[in-house]
């Protein structure tokens, strides 16, 4: 999959993709946007996943067909199969690796509202509930049980600062525009507004590209 | 004089060097117990010293109080931090662990013998080392762990999640056997794993074996 690729996707002509190409490219936009983005990325919406579940079990269930199979032309097919197979796999492996590393960094703040809730898969959400808990347990038979009562708790916001982390929102991302679209940035110095067209790559804040980004007018490269 | 928070700057000494080591260092037990315990202290000195008011102090009126106060109480969640901090680390260290497949009962089990020799299944560099340097809780929590990782991953079979984090290149791949490792099927036949010997094989089916330190990939 390259860029023209992704170009064509999101042009409206194109209708005509089969639904497995669509998943895939959607699996891709989806992995590369959460490796970049500081933030935990809503879960895909539309059953993606259970498709790709689907597609990866038929494609393993070729693969043991076709392994009984000693004719070279499909051995040759096979190793093709198999070599996609594989990075698919990859995939989907590394774009659930990257969302787990962020649930565990910041636990307690993608639990402590329904909305941030809401961005996990359920089996992410009863991960990330379970842990925290084993977590608070883990402290609690440390050290916290023998703490007085007042200062058991690991959600405090005493002067100002919570205990609970957040990501950090305004690291830099660069996205490429899908639209024409009028950019506004926040810089340290001063803050920059831009006219910028179609296939524009920019560098900005995550917190000022989110917007552009969830509206569909440009994506996390 | 010892000031307060200098245990908990011990603990948090501590940590940032776990951060760097491969393996993991003793569980300061007694340094652990003593900041628990100034914790403690300060929280009877704060007690006793509002004690005489009955719930009526006013910052105020009595300027010295306050002060004392304050730095009691700063120095009380300074040092909650100091060792929220400590066993965080230390659970990171032991979850990356776990994610690599260092054998649980390894980790935990210090008198167990195959935590020195590495006896079948014994677990990559600081696995063998880390054995008794675990607090009892500790060991609990690694255990819960592996069980928790093991019920997230029941949900993707298909997908090995603890794999390579490398984009995968080719489906086949050079290995040479470091360690004895036995006999592996694959479904080309059964392959025998003897030290210092080379194979061509598929990388999906010698993964987890690379990780645990048996096979060293090539090329």
């Amino acid at each position: 999959m390259d860029i023209d690729d992704i170009l064509q996707e999101v042009d409206p002509t194109v209708y005509r993709i089969p639904q497995e190409k669509r998943d895939l490219q959607e699996l891709t936009r989806a992995w590369i946007a959460e490796r970049s983005a500081p933030e935990l990325l809503p879960w895909p919406p539309n059953d993606l996943f259970e498709r790709i579940n689907a597609a990866i079990k038929r494609q393993i269930e070729r693969v043991e067909e076709l392994t009984g199979d000693m004719d070279p032309k499909s051995n040759f097919a096979l190793i093709v199969i198999q070599t996609e197979l594989e990075r698919y796999k990859y995939l989907v492996r590394s774009y659930l690796r990257a969302r787990l590393a962020k649930i565990d960094r910041h636990t307690l703040h993608y639990l402590s509202s329904d909305a941030l809730r809401a961005r996990m898969s359920d089996i992410e959400l009863a991960y990330a509930t379970r842990h925290q808990a084993l977590l608070h347990n883990h402290y609690l038979s440390s050290f916290l049980s023998s703490f007085p009562p007042n200062l058991q708790n690991l959600n405090d916001a005493v002067g100002g600062i919570s205990m609970i982390e957040t990501p950090d929102l305004d690291t830099a991302v660069i996205i490429r525009l899908l639209k024409d679209s009028f950019v506004e940035g926040r810089g340290v110095d001063s803050d920059g507004a831009l006219q910028m067209k179609e296939g524009d790559i920019v560098i900005l804040r995550w917190a000022d590209a989110k917007p552009l980004v969830e509206a569909g007018k440009a994506e996390l490269v | 004089m010892p000031m307060y928070g200098d245990l908990g700057n011990k603990l948090v000494i501590h940590a940032k060097r776990t951060q760097g080591l491969a393996h993991l260092p003793p569980y300061q037990t007694e340094l652990v117990r003593a900041v628990t315990r100034e914790v403690r202290d300060l929280n009877r000195d704060v007690e006793s010293l509002l004690e005489p008011f009955q719930g009526s102090f006013d910052p105020t009126q009595d300027h010295a109080t306050a002060c004392t106060l304050l730095v009691n109480h700063l120095s009380m969640r300074r040092n909650k931090r100091c060792l929220l901090a400590y066993h965080r680390t230390r659970t990171d260290k032991l979850e990356e662990m776990v994610w690599n497949g260092v054998d649980v009962a390894d980790l935990a089990g210090p008198q167990a013998g195959g935590g020195r020799g590495n006896g079948p299944g014994g677990a990559a560099d600081g696995g063998s080392s880390s054995g008794s340097n675990l607090s009892p809780q500790e060991e609990d929590y690694v255990r819960q762990y592996s069980d928790l990782l093991a019920a997230y991953k029941g949900q993707w079979t298909d997908i090995d999640l603890t794999g390579s984090l490398e984009p995968p290149r080719d489906l086949f791949i050079d290995v040479r056997v470091l360690k004895d490792a036995g006999e592996i099927q694959t479904e080309y036949g059964a392959i025998n794993l003897t030290k210092n010997s080379q194979f061509y094989v598929r990388q999906g089916d010698v993964e987890r074996l690379i990780q645990q330190g048996y096979l060293q990939k090539l090329g």
